[in-house]
């Protein structure tokens, strides 16, 4: 599957926290494709919950979203899965394995389901490990590097295997300008293979976001819409 | 009338709570028997991996506190049956009072205690640890299945681990607990052996090995199960750290209980007083 033929799309959905206001109440959406897309809200009003929606980490209370015309509800963990390897998450905060280092945290989707032989997953993740300089912490585990660390190891794991569909939760928040912009520059060259098409992330820092020419996302009531950026309005207009 | 009533109807919600618990539990028993058998990807190395650690922690690490444990309560129950059963005149009878209390009742129970408290809590505080820390999260968005990843190899390595340690405090609790009643009380060995060989039967193997086994489940599905339960926050872990230590020991306990009352039932059905 490449990455043009991805459709994802919401059905009537709704989703709420127990004893909470709902974040979606009968939405329906058909994403864009092919796109960075940049979520935004105001704060609390659902943006993470909607990217672990959108990599079908939390599924809908009613309703039910459509991954290539497939409805994620009905799928089992093991009739998902050839979709899931083509998804990339990665959390806001946490979600290293804290009893392993570093790189194995990265070779770990690369290693399990043997997505490439384990000597090219070494090369990959070395690279990458090269790349963004953390050779020194390589081999440490998570409580043992910086935060700046931690959150650019789980942005690299989310992007080791090369994802069709790439979600990121607030993925320059403690990461710093330098790396997030290296960070930037790497996704543009994945995107510029053909790999990472569909991106989604929620993020505060419009500078940085900006940089990737994102469609806006927003929540809003319940519902989503979708806006242009200026950049985007004026290349429309052309 | 009142009051018969609100007691009848929280005491009926309580056991149907308990009854959907069991089934939420046992359901997690198979669903990660199915996930490790439909996981493609999971290697039998990962399996092993994961399995001889929890062997190694849950089984290995504990043999200094089993063996104490083991060597004290078996020296007790030796000195008393000896000096109770001498003053009664039925000394030979001491390895049916062994095999009957120490074998049935004892070593299961105690093993399984000793396990709660040293290895139940720690799987417990681990998985609330991991997802709290988004680590269980952050395994399903890469395609690993937790119940073949993490509760499977926890679940099989921690009835391996039972099974193993009660053994081993039977065999310490009978023959070290012997040698140190020589001390205070001197018994011939032979008459020892001989007595507790013709007491032994085999229905004795079944009994071992049903609750040990049914031990090992109960304490690492339920110490799983509360882990997992933590929805986001570090605060939840030592909350469901104690909700594992005491559903463990109940449901452990009452399962000891039921096959000892079931196993003594079919006994006096043989002889005929029931």
């Amino acid at each position: 599957m490449n990455s043009s033929a991805w459709s994802l799309r919401f059905e009537n959905v709704s989703y709420f926290h127990e004893g909470q206001d709902p974040i979606l109440e009968n939405a329906d959406f058909q994403f864009p494709i092919d796109q960075v897309c940049w979520v935004k809200s105001e704060e609390g009003e659902g943006k993470s919950t909607l990217l672990q929606l959108i990599a079908a980490l939390e599924l809908p209370k009613i309703g039910d979203y459509f991954i290539n015309d497939q409805s994620v509800k009905e799928m089992t963990f093991e009739e998902f899965l050839p979709t899931r390897l083509k998804i990339g998450y990665s959390f806001d905060y946490g979600g290293l394995l804290s009893n392993r280092t570093l790189k194995d945290n990265l070779l770990l989707p690369l290693l399990y389901h043997r997505l490439v032989p384990t000597k090219q997953a070494y090369q990959k993740v070395n690279s990458l490990i090269e790349m963004f300089d953390f050779a020194k912490f390589a081999d440490e585990r998570p409580a043992h590097v910086p935060g700046r660390l931690r959150k650019l190891t789980c942005l690299l794991r989310s992007v080791v295997h090369e994802p069709d569909l790439l979600v990121m939760d607030d993925p320059f928040v403690g990461l710093g300008l330098e790396t997030s912009e290296k960070f930037i520059s790497h996704l543009k060259d994945l995107r510029m293979q053909g790999k990472a098409g569909n991106i989604f992330l929620s993020s505060y820092d419009d500078q940085l976001c900006q940089k990737l020419n994102p469609v806006i996302i927003h929540i809003d009531a319940g519902q989503i819409y979708q806006t242009m950026t200026e950049v985007n309005k004026k290349v429309a207009n052309l | 009338m009142i009051k018969v009533v609100q007691t009848l109807d929280q005491l009926g919600r309580t056991l149907v709570m308990q009854f959907i618990y069991t089934w939420q539990i046992l359901s997690m028993v198979y669903l990660s028997c199915r996930a490790t058998f439909l996981d493609q990807a999971q290697g039998l190395r990962t399996i092993i991996g994961v399995l001889s650690a929890q062997v190694y922690f849950t089984g290995f690490q504990a043999l200094p506190l089993i063996s104490i444990l083991s060597l004290a309560t078996g020296g007790l129950l030796i000195l008393q049956a000896m000096s109770n059963l001498t003053l009664l005149g039925g000394s030979q009878v001491i390895g049916s009072f062994l095999i009957a209390v120490f074998v049935r009742e004892v070593a299961p129970l105690l093993t399984a205690l000793v396990v709660i408290a040293r290895s139940g809590t720690a799987v417990a505080s681990e998985l609330g640890n991991m997802r709290a820390n988004r680590e269980i999260d952050a395994l399903e968005s890469m395609g690993i299945n937790p119940l073949s990843f993490i509760v499977f190899p926890r679940l099989v390595g921690g009835i391996l681990s039972v099974v193993g340690l009660s053994f081993y405090f039977i065999a310490i609790g009978l023959i070290g607990g012997f040698l140190l009643t020589q001390f205070f009380h001197k018994m011939p060995i032979q008459f020892y052996f001989e007595s507790l060989l013709k007491a032994f039967a085999k229905e004795d193997v079944f009994i071992f090995l049903i609750k040990n086994t049914a031990s090992g489940v109960i304490i690492f599905i339920i110490s799983c199960y509360q882990g997992l339960s933590v929805k986001r926050s570090p605060h939840e872990v030592p909350q469901v750290t104690t909700q594992a230590v005491v559903k463990s020991i109940l449901y452990v306990t009452l399962f000891n209980l039921a096959v000892s009352a079931l196993y003594y039932l079919s006994r006096l059905q043989e002889l005929g007083v029931l």
